[in-house]
């Protein structure tokens, strides 16, 4: 079975959850108690925290405040964030972000909404028009989750607090952590990611914060995360991001490469007469979507993992036409016939050109007998 | 003091001679639906009894029983020795806390040293003086209190009835075949037929991967519903998914559903005589989508050679439908929006009222038998 949906999850790394597995075992203690046994787990967090930021940010100017999820992290930045005057943010954003102001939206903050380019990233001009001296935060997505589309946030932040310097300025990472090239400038406020997109677990994402930004908490207790996201940590699941991302961070140059040329050969290969290509040639070589006219994205992707391929789509199969379509697709200006019938591919660092050559195959023939069988 | 639950049953009275078959099977599907919960089921007198449960299992117990076809009305008590100290006690166990109230005797022991009318005054009395809270009202009590003084020296006292399914004990009436789609209605017509005594159980149409995998989870849902009226229900599942595109490919697009429809009927009626079902059970209602208009079900009931085709919905209006399914608890299960196979190749403008000679002409394009044959080798069966 050939896994290309790594957008969606990772299979966790082997080595790491080896590595880590004696903190299931013998080093299962609280962190936060007070004997040694616990102390010590607490210091290896710590280090464990900067391992991660180090990453993306400078470690003297940050800090790490690890969530249950990069959902929860988003809504943190929403919530904590973006209390007050209004938000900016984009049509491109996952539903953690889209959701979460419009629940902000009904508890009495303004909401303002950038446009997208074709390729699903965010119209500056659009997005820097909405910026005013009330905006308590700007919430701009890294890497589009459905286009791939990448957003020069450090650029964009920039400009955003050229006009306001007070606004703070918020970027869901989660699917460029440990896979784009990038260290986070100072303009830069929040930044979330999730482990188990990069061979982390489920269950474990964070939060990076400027050291300087008062932030509230999101979940009041016990004082973990420096009284930012109480809740006894979860070990194991931090130390998995840790080596994870220590993995995918050493090799970060390399895999780019690899995989856009893994992007590029199946993208290649692909039968232009069946599939019209959406994302555009700069998006992250971890994410390729595209659309197959005439075949529902659902009905393809379960017509090709009988043969043996796994991929994603951009659309649920609901009878229910207006939620059959995702609004990012929708937002980016997708030709309307095509709605239906959005597929997206995601590598991760493992993949490699067989798989793309295989998966090709297997895409232009089933998608060619359906097309047919639908005609 | 031992809690117990009283079952009464409906329609199985009225029968004469066979009674007790009737009886027979009605416990039998009591049975059925207690299995995994400890207890006992005693006949007594044109009632049942189940005692020797645990008492946290008491509303588990009622919900199952509730459900099983035959069964009138359901009372949760006590029974106690004939004594009326232990009478009193049970008594005060099942009236309420306040409000108007009667009590009603019946002594089946004619040997007990009180009366109806002097037991029911006695507890009432009792009953008065223990809590201030209550009145007595004969003609208008919020509550009754009922007393029934068995010959074998125990007495059973209870209060609230709770109403049961009613209808026939499945089993009682033969077995038929449903057509499950995972809409609204079909969940509704099996248990109106199982209701009047038919062991159903189920044939299912995909058309895998133009549906998906929710729509079929969403058929077992439904399934394991039904099952608990039904005790217990099989769920047979067949692919359309190759005859629907020979349709696409070599017909009419205007015909698809009812060419389809005719496909299913020919195949129900197949694996209807396989399995000994003696009729074919549609959710059908006159006139509720283009196929069923009585012109559509000529067009598909015409396929069928030997079984009746039971249409128990026809006379109901859709509102009608979804007050029974959210009675019987298929409603919120029916409404998730996944496609059955019905939408996926859906014409814009299906025929309406079709002409048998224009269905046979489309018909003619297809390989039939092949087609059938092709489909029957796609069969699964789920045991609910």
């Amino acid at each position: 079975m050939i896994y290309f949906d790594n957008a969606a999850t990772t299979k966790p790394d082997g080595d790491c959850l080896k590595k880590a597995e004696i903190y299931l075992t013998d080093k299962f203690y609280n962190p936060s108690a007070l004997y040694a046994e616990g102390y010590n787990l607490h210091l290896d967090l710590r280090s464990a925290r900067e391992n991660i930021l180090s990453h993306i940010a400078d470690k003297s100017k940050y800090d790490l405040i690890v969530t249950s999820c990069g959902s929860e992290a988003d809504n943190q930045a929403v919530f904590c964030a973006g209390r007050r005057g209004n938000i900016v943010t984009t049509y491109g954003e996952h539903s953690a972000i889209f959701n979460a102001v419009n629940e902000a939206k009904i508890r009495g903050v303004e909401v303002r909404f950038a446009k997208l380019n074709a390729d699903g990233s965010v119209n500056t001009d659009s997005l820097l028009s909405l910026i005013d001296d009330k905006t308590s935060l700007c919430s701009v997505i890294h890497v589009n989750n459905e286009t791939g589309a990448v957003n020069d946030i450090n650029f964009i932040a920039a400009r955003v607090k050229a006009i306001n310097p007070r606004t703070v300025f918020h970027s869901d990472g989660v699917q460029a952590f440990g896979k784009i090239p990038f260290k986070m400038s100072q303009n830069i406020d929040l930044y979330s990611l999730s482990a188990h997109k990069i061979g982390g677990l489920k269950g474990t994402g964070a939060l990076i914060k400027r050291k300087t930004l008062q932030l509230k908490p999101l979940i009041y207790g016990g004082g973990q995360e420096g009284g930012l996201r109480s809740g006894t940590e979860n070990v194991f699941g931090i130390k998995m991001l840790e080596y994870a991302s220590g993995k995918v961070f050493d090799k970060i140059n390399e895999n780019f490469a690899k995989i856009n040329a893994v992007k590029q050969k199946l993208c290649g290969l692909l039968d232009k007469d069946l599939f019209t290509i959406l994302s555009s040639e700069d998006s992250s070589p971890y994410i390729l979507t595209v659309a197959a006219e005439g075949v529902r994205g659902e009905t393809a992707l379960h017509a090709v993992n009988d043969k043996g391929l796994i991929i994603g789509t951009g659309s649920a199969c609901s009878s229910n036409e207006a939620k059959r379509h995702s609004r990012v697709i929708e937002a980016c200006g997708v030709d309307k016939k095509l709605y239906d019938s959005v597929l997206r591919i995601s590598f991760c660092g493992n993949n490699t050109s067989e798989e793309a050559i295989k998966a090709a195959e297997i895409l232009n023939e089933t998608l060619g007998e359906l097309k047919e069988a639908l005609k | 003091m031992e809690k117990v639950v009283i079952i009464r049953y409906a329609e199985i009275h009225l029968k004469g001679k066979n009674r007790g078959y009737f009886e027979h099977v009605f416990a039998v599907n009591i049975e059925k639906s207690l299995k995994g919960i400890r207890h006992e089921l005693r006949r007594q007198s044109g009632r049942y009894l189940v005692e020797g449960f645990s008492e946290d299992d008491t509303d588990l117990i009622v919900s199952k029983i509730k459900k099983v076809f035959g069964v009138h009305s359901v009372s949760v008590g006590y029974k106690v020795n004939s004594a009326l100290d232990e009478i009193f006690s049970a008594a005060e166990g099942v009236a309420d806390k306040d409000g108007a109230f009667k009590v009603e005797t019946h002594r089946a022991d004619k040997k007990f040293y009180l009366n109806s009318p002097q037991i029911s005054a006695e507890i009432g009395g009792m009953l008065l003086e223990s809590n201030p809270k209550l009145k007595v009202d004969v003609h208008n009590p919020d509550f009754v209190i009922n007393i029934d003084v068995r010959e074998n020296g125990k007495t059973l006292v209870f209060s609230k009835f709770e109403s049961g399914a009613d209808g026939m004990p499945v089993g009682t009436a033969g077995k038929g075949l449903l057509l499950i789609s995972g809409g609204i209605d079909s969940p509704v017509a099996g248990h109106m037929i199982a209701k009047r005594g038919m062991k159903i159980e189920g044939l299912h149409f995909h058309s895998y991967p133009y549906t998906n995998m929710q729509a079929r989870q969403k058929v077992n849902d439904l399934s394991s519903v039904l099952s608990e009226y039904n005790c217990g229900f099989t769920l047979n599942v067949v692919s359309v998914k190759k005859i629907q595109e020979e349709i696409h490919k070599n017909c009419n697009g205007a015909y698809m559903v009812t060419l389809l429809r005719r496909f299913m009927m020919r195949i129900a009626e197949i694996i209807a005589e396989r399995n000994g079902d003696q009729c074919i059970i549609t959710g059908e209602s006159l006139g509720q989508v283009a196929s069923q208009t009585v012109e559509g079900m000529t067009m598909s009931n015409s396929v069928v050679k030997n079984l009746p085709v039971l249409r128990p919905l026809c006379g109901f209006d859709k509102n009608e439908i979804i007050e029974r399914s959210r009675k019987i608890g298929t409603y919120e299960i029916s409404i998730q929006p996944y496609e059955d196979c019905c939408t996926v190749f859906l014409p814009d403008y299906p025929i309406i009222k079709p002409k048998l000679e224009d269905v046979l002409a489309e018909e003619a394009k297809l390989d039939v038998e092949g087609l059938i044959k092709d489909a029957l080798s796609t069969l699964e069966t789920v045991e609910m």
